[in-house]
């Protein structure tokens, strides 16, 4: 019989990897949005429906399979295996451009709620394009848009354990593996007050970061 | 000397005639009332005045300099080929011409997320290039003449509607434009606050500062302004002595439309 410190130790062991797809995935997917967004929202017609379409495929077919998609798609298409390297990259690149689609979306809600008298403002005061968008647009849309933003996030934490798919050993398939192994839920139950702990932080961050932001309405 | 002057300006949305051949001219120091119903055009012309739209056909110049010119009877910008607000928008010569006019909306459009003085303050700063020191006391003298001296750090949204409308006055006056264009300034405010931003707009007129207003204040037009511009459906009724036409207008159109207001 295995003691329940085992497992927490043991399941814990696999939390480094859940945070290197959770904090790489938030420190690209959160730009790389905003370029989506601008493409999006492009005047250039074939670069505004080509981020359109992406859009739409990334968020209408399922992360999982696009995570297999990006490990496997370079040996099936192209031929070339970059081995178990290449592995940490494809789950990263997937969650990156996955999340991607779904900020850049609330990003695009977030400035076009913003009304159209700041733009005549700022041009009757002779701001220039990228001026109005970075000094005036720009903070109110991050204002605007921290609880959708908040909610995505959230989504990610968990979605993390659907690196298992490419045999990504995170925290959640080592609980998944000890619960085999051992017949026993309590692994996946510990797993699962890791999800719940790291997701109460996040709240309370973001929850802080709102709370900077109410200092205008 | 003519500061700002209009000629045959004409103006479309979607095949509907919005101005009709308006001709307007305004000399240093003049104050300008434009009134009329809603719908007359009055708001729009403010908007071509302010190149936050374009003008379809006709001439314009600011301090005798040709900015829109008639082209085939279609109307052309400086360093511009396409007539659209985007072009208007990336038109590099107007960034220039823009520091000759200020324009006070009537929802104020103040950024939230700036404090009073960087409100006023920003622009001079990241447009005009001028140093930080020099601008923050001007910034200040206007803030002070609009009496909000002590709101300097507050952020619009901790401001009455009056009090945010004094901000976009000051904003407006601290890039020191020569001509100022109001768009019923005081549409979104109670009788109380209106007098209070009247007051303001007085005040500024006795300075001898140019100003075109778009009101629905008569009163205020008649005693303020030098002249007044009726117009109606998007063509200019009447025009005259600000007095003698709030008075005793000419047009059976304008008496009409004054009658209301009695």
């Amino acid at each position: 019989m295995i003691n329940i410190q085992d497992i927490i130790l043991k399941v814990f062991s696999g939390a480094g990897a859940t945070c290197i797809i959770f904090f790489s995935t938030i420190i690209f997917s959160l730009p790389l949005g905003l370029l989506i967004t601008f493409a999006r929202m492009s005047k250039f017609k074939p670069l505004s429906i080509f981020a359109g379409t992406l859009i739409s495929i990334l968020r209408g077919t399922p992360l999982m399979l696009q995570l297999i998609m990006w490990y496997f798609g370079p040996y099936y298409i192209f031929g070339v295996s970059f081995g178990l390297a290449w592995r940490v990259p494809a789950i990263i690149i997937g969650f990156s451009i996955n999340y991607a689609a779904y900020f850049a979306e609330i990003y695009r809600g977030g400035i076009q709620s913003i009304p159209n008298g700041q733009y005549e403002a700022a041009a009757v005061l002779g701001y220039s394009k990228s001026q109005t968008f970075w000094k005036i647009i720009f903070p109110q849309m991050v204002k605007r848009v921290i609880p959708p933003v908040t909610n995505e996030i959230i989504t990610l934490v968990k979605d993390t354990s659907l690196a298992f798919v490419v045999t990504y050993t995170e925290m959640f398939t080592v609980a998944k593996q000890i619960a085999a192994a051992k017949t026993t839920i309590v692994p996946l139950f510990v797993a699962g007050v890791f999800y719940y702990i790291f997701n109460y932080l996040v709240a309370f961050i973001m929850e802080k970061i709102e709370l900077s932001f109410n200092y205008y309405s | 000397m003519s500061l700002f002057e209009i000629k045959n300006c004409k103006k479309n949305f979607n095949g509907i005639k919005v101005l009709d051949d308006i001709n307007i001219k305004v000399n240093e120091g003049e104050v300008v009332a434009i009134i009329g119903s809603s719908g007359s055009g009055k708001t729009t012309l403010l908007r071509i005045c302010t190149f936050l739209e374009y003008m379809d056909c006709g001439e314009m110049s600011y301090l005798n300099e040709k900015i829109v010119t008639s082209e085939d009877g279609i109307a052309r910008y400086i360093g511009q080929k396409e007539l659209s607000i985007d072009a208007l928008n990336k038109n590099k010569e107007l960034v220039r011409i823009k520091s000759y006019f200020g324009l006070v909306f009537q929802n104020f459009n103040l950024f939230p997320h700036w404090t009073v003085l960087k409100n006023v303050m920003d622009a001079p700063i990241s447009v005009q290039k001028k140093d930080i020191n020099e601008v923050k006391e001007k910034a200040i003298y206007y803030l002070k003449k609009m009496g909000l001296e002590h709101k300097t750090n507050s952020y619009p949204c901790e401001l009455s509607g009056g009090q945010q409308q004094r901000v976009a006055i000051a904003r407006a006056l601290c890039l020191e434009p020569k001509i100022i264009y109001f768009d019923e300034p005081t549409s979104a405010l109670d009788p109380e606050l209106t007098s209070e931003i009247l007051k303001v707009i007085k005040e500024l007129a006795s300075e001898k500062r140019t100003m075109v207003i778009v009101t629905h204040e008569m009163n205020f037009a008649r005693d303020v302004a030098d002249r007044v511009v009726f117009m109606d459906n998007g063509v200019v009724v009447e025009e005259g002595k600000a007095y003698d036409l709030i008075t005793n207008p000419q047009k059976e159109r304008t008496k009409r439309f004054l009658q209301k207001y009695d």
